[in-house]
């Protein structure tokens, strides 16, 4: 039945004997001295992390600028606050500390001293609450935008959509559609007119702006503007349901002639595959794919347009728009990359006169990392957690997210040849 | 003798024994209801047993003394209305059972309050050989249960008179008739406020006249039932343009000339000397003919009239193939009521189409808004 207890608890107790026998006082402390010291400094140098897309404090734009300019001062102001209340603190601590001596006398009321700690921090705030002010309602501004896009955001992804209009380099003739990421021209004022199609989600990319809710039924909008061509890396941060972590954002800007050169693409006209292993594809993505997923322009069998319906299977009544697929670098809503690992890197780390004509060249089949997209294809919600089994009453038999299709490989295959040409 | 507990259990015997026949008999003998009545009835009388044996636990019953000498022995139990009320309960469950579940229920509900009453009651008065200090008791325990209980119910039949009063009495009547009860009431309780010589009697007297007046009416009026509302027809939101053309129904008649929306709008559509002009968020002011709205997500659209006569903004956003007959189908067309100049309107398109993979589709046009009767003019709908 085990040992006795009390022998355990003698041996447990000779060795706490003989531990305390051999720890000095000093020993004792440095114990805790080096752990804490050693947090300390990890979350310090955390700070320096020089691979850090989604850093606040390295703006890559005019707005997002602005919020960094303003948290300067406010926040120098409260180290000097924290400075000498802490230093009040600690000295009262020591200096006032009972050492038997008799209870000092005690005296009510101050009348100037706390008129002034009553006028000060007023002061403060009024110095800090001006140009925050100020800041918000330049932030909040839209009539100087030249480019709007419509952010909707959903589980788990979010779809960028152009509106016809003159603005956007040189003005978009018919929306343009994409997921995941979205284009914007480098110096332009851009305002994102974000919502939701169910529940509450909030964007944000830290180098751009600050955070917007995506509410639904409502239309937020927020202004961005980035220097140079590049990807700005953001985050879902409004917790919205299973796979949150995983909707992902990225914002590319481009130089203005690359720019024109995206949009230009994006609309134009449907290719249909003319190799066997394209047809096949292109079959296998009718019939597996295309109830959900719009590529305009695909035609049935029968030569009728195609129209997708997720409003019929998904929940949020939306599923990626694929005509582009390959001119992006992510899918699954910017969860995973599209890239392999080393175009990856030669894409971001391009310097911003390079960027714009390497990103154009899209997802080629020498740099897809297909182990990714067929791990998706396989079975999506192995790869990424989504609700599309079990109880799907609230739902009324919806799924929220892709569900596991069970493909074939072959058909796998057939489909990734297929998406390959999408670009 | 009969202790008085032997008395309650007594009764709750022949209670759960009548329920038990009354039930089995009018259910034709359901089998869990009556297992469960059943039930009930045995554990009733076996309580009665056990409470005949003990005397009610006060004294031994073998002890004639402590019987004699006893609280509950000192006095005879008082008067009560309790069986009374718990009578008129079991009578009405055989009713109830006939004529609807609501009778049936009330008797139950009273039967139980009749028992618990009863029980509080026959429990207090043998607390002690001093009535007073009984009473005392006795309202200590049921006053939190029995004061919130009244009140409610209080209220709720002064609050639901007042509903059928309302519903009764003219509209424009309303606001006097209450204004003048309203009135009354301050200056009711301005009286007493200032004149301390009033009696809480006199108090207490107008108060039950107003609460049976109230009471009184609010049931006279439920009988006479409430006033004709004449309902108008609702707006004109159809399929296949039925309603949305320029022919105008009971529906313009009563329409809002104005929206409380200017926030959250997808666009503002404005009808000006016979052309129709579209404001987007972000476009800064500058007009356009073609608004870009996601599919599968509510876009919500502010209709401005700016011209003379009444109008309606019609909006089209492509067909639905019927389920019935796949080769015939609907046009999805919604629109506003129609609206006189200086007017607004608000719309809710939701668009499941997107408009760039119908391009190719012979049977699809473009999705619009248009204004019957206002022709050469549209604003194109884009759904990427």
């Amino acid at each position: 039945m085990g040992r006795p207890q009390h022998d355990m608890t003698t041996v447990a107790a000779v060795n706490d004997q003989s531990g305390d026998s051999m720890t000095t006082p000093t020993s004792r402390r440095n114990r805790w001295l080096v752990p804490v010291a050693g947090l300390g400094a990890m979350a310090l140098l955390a700070g320096c992390a020089r691979n850090a897309p989604q850093d606040t404090w390295q703006p890559a734009g005019s707005n997002a600028r602005k919020i960094n300019n303003l948290q300067h001062w406010p926040f120098a102001i409260a180290g000097v606050v924290l400075v000498i209340v802490a230093s009040v603190v600690v000295y009262s601590i020591f200096k006032f500390r009972d050492r038997g001596q008799a209870m000092p006398a005690q005296t009510h009321g101050k009348p100037a001293l706390e008129i002034a700690l009553t006028v000060l921090p007023a002061l403060i705030l009024i110095g800090i609450g001006i140009p925050t002010i100020r800041t918000v309602f330049q932030l909040a501004k839209t009539s100087d935008t030249q480019c709007i896009i419509n952010v909707t955001g959903q589980q788990w992804w979010w779809e960028y959509d152009y509106p016809v209009q003159s603005g956007c380099g040189a003005g978009i003739k018919e929306p343009i559609v994409t997921s995941g990421e979205f284009v914007i021209p480098a110096g332009e004022n851009v305002l994102l007119r974000i919502t939701s199609r169910d529940v509450i989600h909030s964007f944000w990319i830290p180098k751009l702006n600050g955070k917007r809710d995506a509410v639904p039924g409502r239309i937020q909008t927020l202004r961005i503007e980035a220097d140079h061509p590049g990807i700005y890396d953001g985050q879902c941060t409004e917790f919205c349901g299973l796979s949150h972590a995983y909707m992902r954002m990225d914002a590319v800007s481009l130089d203005a002639a690359s720019f024109n050169t995206w949009t230009a693409n994006q609309l134009k006209a449907y290719t249909a595959p003319t190799d066997a292993a394209g047809k096949a594809g292109e079959s296998a993505f009718l019939a597996n794919c295309s109830s959900c997923h719009q590529v305009n322009g695909i035609l049935s069998s029968d030569g009728t347009p195609v129209i997708a319906r997720p409003d019929l299977r998904v929940w949020s009544g939306a599923a990626p728009n694929l005509t582009n697929l390959m001119t992006r670098t992510t899918f699954a809503g910017g969860s995973f990359d599209l890239l392999t690992p080393s175009c990856r890197d030669n894409l971001r780390n391009a310097s911003p006169s390079d960027f714009s004509a390497k990103y154009l060249q899209g997802t080629s089949p020498q740099c897809l990392d297909a182990v990714q997209l067929r791990e998706w294809l396989r079975n999506a919600p192995a790869k990424k957690p989504m609700y599309t089994t079990g109880n799907l009453s609230t739902t009324n038999g919806k799924t929220r997210g892709m569900p596991n299709l069970g493909l074939s490989e072959n058909t796998i295959d057939s489909i990734i040849a297929y998406l390959t040409e999408r670009k | 003798m009969f202790t008085t507990g032997s008395k309650l259990f007594i009764g709750g015997t022949v209670l759960a024994l009548t329920g038990t026949l009354v039930y089995g008999i009018g259910q034709n003998g359901s089998a869990l209801g009556t297992i469960g009545m059943v039930t009930v009835t045995i554990i009733f009388a076996f309580l009665m047993g056990i409470n005949f044996w003990v005397r009610d636990s006060n004294v031994s019953s073998m002890d004639t003394a402590g019987i004699e000498t006893c609280s509950a022995a000192s006095k005879p139990a008082g008067r009560s209305i309790w069986p009374l009320v718990g009578g008129f309960g079991l009578a009405l469950l055989p009713v109830g059972l006939v004529v609807g579940k609501g009778l049936t229920w009330m008797s139950v509900i009273v039967m139980l309050i009749a028992t618990v009453e009863w029980m509080a009651q026959s429990w207090s008065e043998r607390a002690s050989a001093d009535p007073a200090y009984n009473e005392g008791v006795r309202k200590r325990i049921m006053h939190p249960l029995e004061l919130p209980i009244l009140g409610a119910i209080g209220l709720g039949a002064i609050i639901f008179s007042f509903s059928r009063i309302m519903l009764r009495i003219p509209k424009s009547a309303g606001p006097v008739v209450f204004g003048g009860i309203a009135a009354g009431v301050l200056l009711f309780g301005s009286l007493i406020a200032t004149n301390r010589k009033v009696g809480r009697s006199l108090v207490a007297v107008l108060c039950s006249i107003g609460s049976v007046g109230i009471v009184g009416a609010g049931v006279a009026s439920a009988i006479a039932g409430g006033k004709h509302v004449a309902k108008h027809e609702l707006a004109a939101v159809t399929n296949d343009g039925d309603n949305c053309t320029d022919v105008q129904t009971e529906a313009d008649s009563h329409s809002s000339r104005a929206i409380a929306a200017k926030s959250n709008l997808a666009a503002t559509v404005i009808l000006e000397n016979g052309k129709l002009t579209a404001l987007i968020a972000g476009e800064n002011g500058v007009p356009t003919d073609t608004i870009t709205i996601p599919k599968s997500l509510n876009a919500f659209i502010r209709f401005e009239n700016h011209d003379s006569g009444k109008f309606r903004l019609r909006a089209y956003l492509g067909y639905t193939v019927l389920a019935a007959d796949p080769t015939s189908h609907v046009n999805d067309i919604i629109c506003t009521q129609a609206v006189g100049k200086g007017g607004t309107q608000f719309m809710i398109i939701k668009p499941i189409h997107a408009s760039a993979a119908i391009a190719n589709d012979k049977n699809h046009t473009p999705y619009t808004l248009t204004v019957p009767g206002v022709n050469d003019t549209a604003i194109t709908i884009e759904v990427p």
